[in-house]
């Protein structure tokens, strides 16, 4: 039967390709999709500890709010995206390195 | 004084300065304007004219009329004041007067003799500096300005001995007689800081003038005691030997100008010059300084050094004489012959024959100026015959002449006519002044100690020895035949007396070698107006008077019976050239042999060990401080390098380090900063592990 700990570890690995994939990929886009597959690990485990509270469902709720929360900023880094590619006519993070100063 | 004199005082020695300057104006004409002009001769011929012109003027105003002494001063050393003037007293005028005239005739005859020589302006440059050195010499009132001028007239002469400066014999000649004349130099400069030391001025009429302060100084009880200049002093006192060591130092500069032995050797070498500059300076003028310094001087002296005096003057004369007897360069019998005759006026200085010195310094200048003159016309001559024969012979052997009578008459009959002064024959100048010296030194060595009964008798064998070279030399010059037609029997001569510039300064100068341009008396040298005016006092006659002019005439004419028989007929037997006296006549008494292996050696092997001792001890010592300082700072360097810097070294390294470490987390790069946090946490989560 599938118990929480596959869940756990689904999402342990999930966030683990997230994170190697922020870590090691250039493209602004696809640190991007990291970003979303960690947040999707993350949204994974709230569900799946929703079942501890069946009676507000606060994990399923926590999931749909962060779901929510996760298209506007994803919207909102596109848009940073756009801009930044606007300015510097490169989505290359390497690239993009003014943030040192 | 009254005004009048005053004025006409003031006009003599402005006359005389212009007189002294003239000479060196045209040494500055000839230096700036003239260059290698062909004109310098006669500018500088034109110049001692009027220096003799004006020198009779102020002889004439001068002579046995008054001194005139004219001086302003120079500077002043605290209360000592040097004073800079002209001081005309019959001495100066007399040297004024034989200066400009003898110099006058060789001007005339360098303009002919140094006509082809590439030199010819640089030799007339530096005779008129001669003659204004000479004749400043004669002027000047003061030690300091005498001693200046001394040294000058010694280094014109040594430009002139090097003047051929491409000979190294002439170099050598030149610096020999420059090194001599040093020696001199430092013995009257001696004697001039002593003198001053003792009576405080550098005044030659105040020293040494009729009262002067030498003549009131006394030595006594081993003290040099001199009257104090002003009344309010004290006189002041040196110990006796000061007074001895004037005298030595006067001496040695009396030596080594007036060529006296031990220091005459330089006069023989310094023929290497022109001779017509060996005839103005090396003979009539320069080396009868020494002999004019002893005269500016003579108060000084005592009777004891006065002794002294004569008996190296007689030494020297007669020294020079055997000397002369046996050259072979017509030169260099002539400056034995000079020598000889400055022995004789040192010791007639010495005996007390003051005048007759001054007298025959005169008259020698004269006949030995001319018979330089003459000797250069042979030389030339015997160099033209070389030349036109491409013959390998030194012009000046006196071996390779003979003959020369019927072809050069002019200057035969000149050369027989100073010879004769030189030897002292009746109706000629050197009879008068001879004989002079000769009778007063008979007549001061009476009652004297046999020891300086020798003086005047080596003098008188002197006088015959002279005979003898002087009989010598005109024999194989001018009598027989030409010798050199005997090995080169197809020899072209054209030969004569030449130029006009040639005969005239002969003419003159023989004519100044006869009697009455001394005295109108030919046998008496006390009624020479030149005697006179020096004369202290008038003697007695004595017996001398008759004897010693008679004796030196007639064995003279024996003497030069025999060296005709000699040289001219080559009859009888010549002394064996292999005999004791004859090497010790010809290698000049070994004396520079002596000096050239005693003293030369021995000063070139200290100068040797003094640059042994530079080169090893000095340097050794530096070069040893210089490795020590080396080391030591080959060790600080070390230290800089890899202490003290090693440390810096390390901490900038360290912090470098840090510093790259921590950059990579800041290179701006986002993906680095999320990396180095997922780090940080991953390592806290080991160390809770670990520490777990």
């Amino acid at each position: 039967m599938i118990g929480l700990q596959h869940f756990m570890l689904v999402s342990a690995g999930l966030f683990c390709i997230g994170l190697f994939i922020i870590v090691s990929k250039k493209n602004a886009i696809q640190i991007l999709i990291g970003i979303e597959l960690m947040l999707n690990a993350a949204n994974l485990n709230l569900v799946a500890f929703g079942r501890y509270d069946r009676i507000n469902n606060g994990g399923q709720m926590f999931a749909l709010f962060a779901i929510v929360l996760e298209a506007a900023t994803t919207a909102v880094a596109l848009a940073i995206i756009l801009n930044v590619y606007r300015r510097y006519k490169t989505i290359d993070a390497d690239k993009i390195n003014q943030l040192k100063d | 004084m009254n005004p009048t004199t005053l004025h006409t005082d003031a006009q003599t020695v402005t006359l005389a300065i212009i007189a002294v300057v003239l000479p060196f104006a045209a040494f500055v004409v000839n230096f700036l304007v003239l260059g290698k002009s062909k004109a310098s001769g006669w500018v500088s011929t034109l110049a001692i004219l009027g220096s003799a012109v004006l020198s009779l003027n102020v002889f004439f105003r001068v002579w046995d009329s008054h001194t005139i002494h004219m001086q302003q001063v120079w500077f002043t050393i605290g209360a000592t004041k040097v004073q800079i003037g002209i001081l005309l007293n019959n001495l100066s005028v007399l040297m004024l007067v034989l200066v400009s005239l003898i110099a006058l005739p060789v001007h005339i005859y360098s303009t002919a003799y140094m006509k082809d020589d590439t030199g010819y302006s640089r030799y007339f440059r530096y005779l008129s500096f001669f003659c204004f050195s000479m004749l400043a010499l004669v002027v000047v009132d003061s030690l300091i300005t005498f001693y200046a001028f001394w040294e000058l007239v010694g280094f014109s002469s040594y430009l002139l001995i090097g003047f051929w400066y491409d000979r190294d014999s002439a170099v050598q000649a030149n610096k020999k007689a420059f090194i001599m004349n040093r020696i001199g130099d430092i013995g009257l400069l001696s004697a001039i800081i002593i003198l001053f030391t003792q009576f405080g001025t550098f005044d030659i009429d105040l020293l040494f003038g009729e009262h002067g302060r030498v003549s009131q100084s006394v030595i006594f009880e081993g003290f040099w005691n001199a009257v104090p200049l002003h009344d309010y002093e004290k006189g002041t006192s040196l110990p006796a030997i000061w007074h001895y060591i004037a005298f030595g130092g006067i001496l040695l500069a009396v030596a080594a100008k007036s060529a006296q032995f031990p220091l005459h050797t330089w006069l023989p070498d310094a023929m290497e010059g022109p001779t017509s500059v060996s005839a103005l300076i090396h003979a009539a003028t320069m080396v009868a300084a020494g002999v004019f310094l002893l005269g500016r001087v003579y108060p000084f002296f005592s009777p004891e050094e006065l002794t002294i005096l004569a008996a190296v003057g007689c030494f020297t004369a007669f020294m020079a004489a055997t000397i002369a007897l046996t050259q072979n360069d017509l030169k260099r019998i002539l400056a034995y012959s000079t020598i000889s005759q400055l022995g004789y006026m040192v010791m007639a200085m010495g005996v007390g024959a003051y005048s007759s010195s001054l007298f025959h310094l005169v008259t020698h200048a004269f006949f030995k100026c001319l018979l330089f003159l003459v000797a250069g016309i042979v030389i030339h001559q015997i160099k033209h015959i070389k030349e036109d024969n491409h013959l390998d012979i030194d012009p000046q052997d006196i071996r390779h002449m003979g003959g020369l009578r019927k072809k050069l008459p002019l200057t035969f009959i000149a050369a027989v006519i100073a010879g004769l002064a030189l030897v002292g024959f009746p109706l000629t100048s050197g009879f008068l002044s001879k004989d002079g010296i000769l009778i007063q030194a008979f007549e001061w060595s009476e009652g004297k100690n046999i020891l300086l009964n020798i003086i005047p008798i080596m003098a008188l064998l002197t006088s015959w020895l002279t005979a003898f070279y002087v009989a010598r030399l005109i024999f194989k010059v001018f009598f027989g035949e030409l010798s050199l037609l005997k090995t080169f029997p197809s020899l072209q001569i054209h030969i004569g007396d030449g130029h006009w510039a040639y005969k005239l300064p002969l003419v003159f100068l023989a004519l100044c070698c006869l009697f009455p341009l001394f005295s109108f008396n030919p046998i008496s040298y006390e009624n020479s107006w030149l005697y006179h005016a020096f004369a202290l006092k008038h003697e007695a006659a004595s017996n001398y008077h008759l004897i010693i002019p008679v004796l030196v005439t007639v064995v003279s004419l024996l003497v030069i019976y025999r060296a005709y028989l000699l040289y001219a007929k080559r009859e009888g037997r010549i002394i064996a050239e292999t005999g004791l006296l004859y090497r010790i006549s010809f290698n000049e008494w070994y004396i520079d042999r002596f000096y050239r292996r005693v003293i030369v050696k021995f000063v070139i092997w200290l100068s040797g060990a003094a640059y042994w001792f530079d080169r090893n001890v000095i340097d050794g010592f530096i070069t040893l401080l210089e490795r020590i300082n080396l080391c030591i700072a080959k060790a600080a360097a070390w230290c800089d390098k890899y202490i003290v810097d090693g440390v810096l070294w390390l901490a900038a390294e360290t912090v470098q380090y840090i510093g790259n470490f921590a950059r990579r987390f800041h290179g701006g790069k986002v993906q680095y900063y999320l990396y180095s946090m997922l780090l940080a946490v991953i390592a806290v989560f080991i160390i809770k592990l670990i520490w777990a």
